[in-house]
């Protein structure tokens, strides 16, 4: 065999460094072959700029055919009715009709913030990195979770509205205002986790499990927001919505 | 070979295009780490990336989709700048002489809006992404936390700018999530009238909202979202599946 073959890594003359020598060791990449990576130049690029095209051309269209909104000038003596906050903050206004405001606006969203943030402390499990639901089993518990508190979220905005827990209990303020409210939350999460617990799942499949409860409740408070409140924010079906009922 | 490409050709190879371009048509992996490490656009992005990370149904390319509707909004909206004056007696008719009587003034100001409510709905649709594929997991911990800010960021640009039209619906719609925020106690009604510079929403809030969300979010959310790019970069890029084979196997 000529002596060029065996030399796979030949110095370049007009470099100062070369590859002197392979040795083990523990990078990202070590033990995967290359074929696990592609380079970013075109596979990636591409995708973005398909990505970039795509969002314009999306965006163009759909301003084209509907326009933004604009109403009459604002007025402070005229008040809207209903008076809504922009879409995506209708859920926290969908609670202020339950509960006291300080719960509602403010001591609610800041809770779930603070527990969004250390999701990452709690679950420290590193082996289900990157599976979609992490297992089977937490497919099985976001379904349920998700079906358990769409359709409390539901019966209770109706129970509210029909038969309404400030005519049960009205005295003191702090009962339907506090008590009630927080304590329907507690109760309603501790079942979840006791029906959760049948699948015997490790800390992600719990949190799988409250997260997809917080996402369910999220959006349903707010499609309750936008598309079901009417005037003095009572519940109505879509299609009476007065214009200024949707806040978009 | 005819003139078009030769005289392609004689431009790639002057020394305007070398000086701008330096390592020529990426057409080996030695070209095509070059390009990326060259250019301060694309440097941002590793050379090489796993496989995962191309796959659509990992990442529906939201925090991509998110971050292109972030580039629109700034875009649309320093364009806006040029037709709107924050006053009370002048806000309403600015807007609507953008839509009567400027070129493309309705198109823009439609896609500004629309594009705004799509980042609300693309941010979150993200972070619903990243939860379900543990994509938070260690070493990512941080920028997890970083992205729950970002998120509370896009609201607060998204209601800041709603005030601006300065119709109905955005005098009410600001009146009633203001008094949300003024509800909490002990600082509740300090912080309403910090944001609002009165008790009611009038030109103070006008201007203070104005400033918010021309300003001050638009850099703290380019801060935040450079932060965030240059820590998937430090965390090796995306997760995968590989990493928990991979502590598995180092038990
Ligand atoms: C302005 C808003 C945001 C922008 C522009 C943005 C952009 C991005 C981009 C481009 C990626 C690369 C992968 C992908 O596209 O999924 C990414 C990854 C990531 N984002 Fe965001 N993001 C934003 C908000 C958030 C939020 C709200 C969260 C979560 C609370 C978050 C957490 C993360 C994490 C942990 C990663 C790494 C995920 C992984 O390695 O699988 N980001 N982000």
């Amino acid at each position: 065999m000529p002596e060029t073959q065996h030399e796979v890594f030949p110095k370049d003359p007009s470099k100062t460094y070369g590859l002197m020598e392979l040795v083990k060791g523990t990078s990202p990449m070590v033990d995967k072959g290359p074929e696990d990576t592609v380079t970013s130049w075109p596979r990636l690029l591409i995708l973005e700029g398909l990505l970039m095209l795509g969002t314009i051309v999306l965006l163009l269209v759909w301003s084209y055919l509907v326009n933004a909104p604009l109403r009459e000038l604002a007025n402070p003596d005229v008040t809207e009715n209903p008076a809504k906050a922009p879409w995506y903050f209708l859920n926290l206004q969908e609670l202020l009709l339950h509960m006291h405001p300080a719960l509602a606006g403010v001591i609610i969203p800041t809770v779930m913030v603070i527990l969004l943030m250390a999701v990452p402390y709690i679950d420290r499990d590193r082996r289900d990195i990157g599976i979609w639901f992490a297992s089977k089993k937490g497919k099985t518990v976001a379904m349920w979770a998700g079906a358990y508190t769409f359709v409390l979220v539901v019966a209770l905005v109706l129970f509210d509205e029909f038969v309404r827990v400030r005519s049960l209990v009205s005295n003191p303020w702090w009962m339907p205002g506090v008590v009630v409210p927080v304590g329907i939350i507690l109760v309603l999460s501790v079942l979840l986790y006791l029906i959760i617990r049948r699948w015997r799942p490790n800390t992600r499949e719990v949190l799988v499990g409250f997260f997809t409860a917080f996402v369910v409740t999220y959006i349903v408070l707010i499609l309750f927001g936008t598309l079901f409140r009417g005037l003095g924010m009572r519940l109505i079906w879509p299609w009476n919505m007065p214009p200024g009922g949707l806040t978009f | 070979m005819n003139r078009l490409s030769a005289l392609l050709i004689n431009l790639r190879n002057s020394r305007v295009w070398t000086s701008i371009f330096r390592s020529g048509y990426p057409d080996n992996d030695e070209k095509r780490s070059l390009v990326m490490v060259n250019s301060l656009f694309l440097h941002l992005h590793p050379v090489k990336v796993k496989k995962n990370t191309l796959k659509a149904t990992y990442t529906f390319g939201l925090g991509i989709i998110a971050f292109f509707l972030f580039l629109v909004l700034v875009v649309t909206g320093v364009w806006l700048m040029f037709f709107y004056v924050p006053s009370v007696e002048r806000a309403y008719s600015d807007i609507q002489a953008l839509e009567t009587s400027v070129t493309f003034g309705m198109l823009m100001r439609s896609m500004h809006r629309w594009a705004a409510h799509l980042m609300v709905l693309t941010v979150f649709l993200h972070l619903c992404r990243v939860f379900f594929t543990g994509g938070y997991k260690h070493p990512r911990e941080f920028n997890w936390v970083l992205g729950v800010v970002l998120w509370i960021v896009t609201l607060l640009l998204s209601f800041t700018g709603y005030l601006l039209p300065w119709d109905q619906l955005s005098y009410w719609a600001i009146t009633v999530g203001t008094n949300m925020i003024g509800s909490a106690p002990f600082i509740g009604d300090m912080v309403r009238l910090l944001l609002l510079g009165a008790k009611e929403v009038g030109q103070e809030a006008l201007i203070r909202f104005y400033t918010l969300h021309i300003a001050i979010l638009p850099l703290v959310m380019t801060i935040l979202i450079s932060v965030h790019f240059w820590r998937v970069r430090k965390d090796g890029g995306l997760s995968s599946p590989e990493e928990g084979a991979a502590v598995e196997r180092e038990g």
